[in-house]
């Protein structure tokens, strides 16, 4: 799916529309930012409760082009500028990580 | 100084948690400005942000400093923190001390020791206990393939 579609099917606030043309290449979850450096693959939607400026630098760091921030967790507004300056999309939703996860998987963001 | 070796240093405030990485930014816009091959800076890129991410936490602040030479790209990053009583538990992979509090925040996953050997060609650290630590990572610049 592309990056757009997958921001029109969930129920969100939009806080960066990052690059609505990019491909998803799959989902990854996590709060601890080294284990998301290890093991996120370029392409990947992160769904976090992280709101903090570092998240922005790990989604540069590998590349990613979304981030979720689950459970209705606000950006701090070092991150939410962070995301605007480096295109990365950042949106808000009200569901659990859970539940959001097993949204991206019905939609099947990755194909 | 030898002509070839760009070289670089940069300081690293203990206390901001939040900001980490204005000396990794620092680091990856040099590397762009000396024209490095783009998946070598983005393990750089990695190996200065975990290191530096170390140095915050763990160390209590200090320095990192860059050197490009011909053959290959060295990222150093020096504290006068508590130190590292044992090393190669240090490396292993879910091994960490940070705090609950820390853990909240997003580190202490141990996993960025682990994350830097893994996008280095060699890594050393030298450390001794309340003195400080000190982490000299090597990424080469030529592939032999
Ligand atoms: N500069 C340092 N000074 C003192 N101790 C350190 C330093 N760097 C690492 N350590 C020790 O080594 C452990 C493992 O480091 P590593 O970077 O792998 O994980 P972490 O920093 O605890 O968590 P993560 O990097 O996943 O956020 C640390 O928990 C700490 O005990
Ligand atoms: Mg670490």
């Amino acid at each position: 799916m592309k990056l757009c579609e997958v921001i029109d099917a969930l129920n969100s606030e939009v806080i960066c529309g990052g690059d609505g043309e990019r491909n998803i290449t799959g989902v990854i979850t996590g709060d601890l930012l080294s284990f998301i450096i290890g093991e996120a693959q370029e392409g990947e939607i992160w769904v976090t409760i992280q709101i903090h400026l570092n998240v922005a630098a790990v989604a540069v760091l590998k590349e990613i082009p979304m981030i979720i921030l689950s459970s209705g967790r606000e950006p701090s507004s070092e991150l939410a500028d962070k995301c605007q300056e480096e295109n990365i999309a950042l949106i808000v939703v009200k569901e659990s990580a859970y539940e959001v996860c097993a949204k991206l998987k019905e939609l099947r963001v990755e194909s | 100084m030898n002509a070839e070796v760009y070289e670089e240093e940069y300081s690293v405030d203990g206390k901001e948690f939040v900001s980490i990485g204005i000396a990794s930014t620092k680091i990856k816009a040099a590397l762009k400005m000396l024209g490095i091959p783009s998946d070598l800076i983005r393990r750089a890129s990695i190996v200065a942000y975990e290191a530096e991410m170390n140095v915050v936490i763990h160390g209590g602040g200090g320095l990192m400093k860059l050197e490009v030479h011909p053959d290959f790209i060295q990222i150093v990053a020096r504290d006068e923190g508590p130190g590292i009583p044992d090393i190669s538990k240090a490396m292993q992979e879910g091994f960490s001390t940070a705090t609950e509090k820390i853990r909240e925040m997003g580190f202490g996953a141990g996993m960025g020791l682990p994350n830097i050997k893994r996008n280095s060609d060699r890594m050393e650290i030298i450390s001794e206990v309340e003195k400080g630590t000190e982490i000299r990572v090597a990424i080469d610049l030529r592939n032999k393939d």
